[in-house]
């Protein structure tokens, strides 16, 4: 799979970089905890779609830093309120250990929805 | 000038037996990959995981970083084979990385050649971002 400084810090051009390969492995780490805790809440057949977006940015004295990733993450679960999933999707942000790694330097924001609005369909 | 990386995953079911996909991300050069816990925690069975991900990742900006060092000391390698091992915990997450390089740079003593590769694995952005990860070893050497 070809990658290159050009497809990492301009436009892709159909090719990968470490910060893409990041934001993969993150929305997967996430997207398993987050399955975790609604099994835990009861939601064994919960369909959860994750996003993550990874930011590089220069940086004080020209380099480049990973400064964020923010994780969007959509459910479709039975009866439960916003609120709730806010608590869970906070709970599996703190149970991701990519998060922890991240948050060591730079910021992780959630923001969790339910699928089709607060009834879940 | 700040740029922005997307990926996005479906799960369906819980940890232990529901599964994933990597659907798309912002390039379109990878999608459509499947992954699972057993996955993840043991044999592969041919799926990827978050820590083969970042494997591939870290290899990649090492690369990168140590390209554009030797060819700023006037040494720009004709080739650099690097690895990265992840090795994941369960329940702790991950416990070390192991970065190898084997370069073949015309002209450039090995000693020059490791502190290039030093120089690298610990300034490119990745190792920046994985900085609190407990162990990360390097091995290089010329070709």
């Amino acid at each position: 799979m070809p990658f290159s400084l050009t497809s990492r810090i301009g436009d892709p051009g159909g090719k990968t970089n470490p910060e893409e390969l990041l934001a993969a492995a993150h929305a997967g780490c996430y997207a398993m905890s987050l399955a975790g805790e609604l099994t835990r809440a009861g939601q064994e057949t919960a369909r959860v779609i994750v996003t993550a977006t990874v930011t590089l940015d220069e940086v004080e004295g020209g380099s480049h830093r990973i400064v964020a990733s923010n994780l969007y993450a959509r459910a479709r679960v039975q009866d439960m309120e916003t609120a709730e999933l806010e608590r869970i999707a906070r709970v599996a942000d703190q149970g991701c250990p990519f998060s922890a790694l991240i948050k060591a330097s730079g910021t992780v924001t959630v923001t969790a929805e339910l699928e089709g609005g607060a009834n879940g369909d | 000038m700040a740029t922005e990386r997307r990926a996005q995953v479906i799960w369906r079911g819980d940890l232990m037996s529901g599964s994933g996909r990597i659907e798309n991300v912002t390039s379109g050069a990878i999608g459509g990959l499947d992954v699972s816990w057993p996955a993840r925690s043991e044999d592969p069975g041919g799926k990827t995981s978050p820590e083969e991900l970042i494997a591939a990742a870290h290899a990649t900006c090492f690369a990168m970083a140590l390209s554009h060092g030797l060819a700023q000391g006037g040494h720009v390698p004709e080739r650099l084979d690097t690895s990265a091992t992840v090795s994941f915990q369960p329940g702790e997450g991950i416990a070390k990385i192991a970065l190898t390089v084997e370069g073949r740079i015309p002209g450039l003593d090995v000693g020059a050649f490791e502190e290039a590769a030093k120089q690298a694995k610990e300034n490119c952005p990745v190792s920046k971002a994985l900085a609190s990860v407990p162990e990360i070893t390097l091995d290089a050497k010329l070709a």
